[in-house]
């Protein structure tokens, strides 16, 4: 739970999503469930040249199976709060 | 309980545990490698990595000679969420280094 | 039922998207477009007037596959399209479905043309 918990706090911030197919999409967050799927609002494709059936979608559901990458802001990780939850969560298994 | 202890090893994502806030290698499928501060990480071996560097290894075929050709790619990414399923492996700092 | 709640409470149920034109990118790369009619927890979907998008550089082609049951675990993207903007750009052009398997066909063939060759190569260096 520790990365749906993570990632629910990080809703309204503008992320970078990079799919197991290497397509890369910024947007802003809108939500994420606990299989880590996440819909994205107001996107723009990084290689906006090479997926141009892409170009008019706005907003996208992502499957959380097919997630490579989630590029984080640097506003949005407090690295203290991330150690102290990571020990809590190990000693929970 | 002994595996609440923080230096107690019994199960390998302990090992993962000591790694907390140190710098890891992580080798990834789809031939990519991640060096980076190890900030989070769960059971399925998603992880938060900071200050990352990522290496990508790609071979192309010459259009002329036909010959393979093989590409690293480097990049900075200040955080970086990775997903679990596609690590094949996870190792601690080098001491020596 | 949660999954049908409304977007403001923050999920990512499909349930704004129903009825809607959808792109939906799968797991093998195929693109398809289609009314979403149903999905479920997996992410399967029903697509109804269902056609694959097929682009080989700027040519492209809507080729009608009917109604789609799709399985969950091969959807990589559900994308809303923007009913106020053209889905591809300007300058791409709307060919036939034979022109378009032909094109598929060539990129197709210079692509093993390239792998052959390799290997043909691989074979000479042996000596």
């Amino acid at each position: 739970m520790l990365f749906f918990s993570y990632f629910k706090e990080l809703v309204g911030k503008e992320v970078t999503v990079e799919l197991k197919n290497d397509l890369a999409i910024t947007g802003v967050l809108h939500s994420v469930d606990q299989y880590l799927n996440i819909k994205l609002e107001n996107i723009k494709v990084v290689d906006e040249i090479k997926y141009p059936h892409m170009m008019s979608v706005k907003n996208c559901f992502i499957r959380g199976s097919v997630v490579r990458y989630v590029q984080l802001p640097v506003d949005g990780v407090d690295v203290e709060i991330l150690h102290d939850a990571t020990r809590r969560e190990a000693r929970g298994n | 309980m002994a595996s609440e202890e923080d230096g107690a090893v019994k199960e390998p994502l302990d090992l993962i545990r000591l790694s907390l806030d140190e710098r890891i290698y992580v080798k990834l499928r789809a031939d990519r490698e991640l060096r980076g501060k190890l900030h989070a990480y769960d059971q399925h071996l998603n992880m938060i990595l900071g200050e990352v560097e990522e290496v990508v290894t790609t071979t192309e075929i010459d259009d002329e000679t036909y010959e393979e050709i093989v590409k690293t790619t480097k990049r900075q990414v200040p955080y970086l969420f990775v997903r679990g399923d596609g690590v094949i492996l996870v190792s601690p700092p080098l001491r020596s280094a | 039922m949660s999954w049908a709640a409304p977007d403001s409470f923050h999920t990512t149920s499909l349930a704004d998207n129903l009825d809607k034109k959808l792109l939906v990118i799968l797991r093998d790369g195929r693109k398809l477009v289609g009314t979403l009619r149903s999905f479920d927890q997996f992410a399967n979907l029903v697509l109804e007037k269902a056609v694959e998008r097929i682009i080989v550089g700027d040519l492209y082609c809507d080729l009608p596959l009917g109604l789609y049951i799709i399985r969950g675990e091969n959807v990589v993207l559900v994308g809303e399209l923007d009913q106020t903007k053209k889905d591809l750009p300007a300058h791409m052009v709307l060919v036939s479905a034979a022109e378009i398997k032909r094109a598929q066909k060539a990129e197709k063939d210079a692509t093993e043309l390239k792998g052959t060759m390799r290997k043909r190569m691989e074979f000479l260096d042996l000596d």
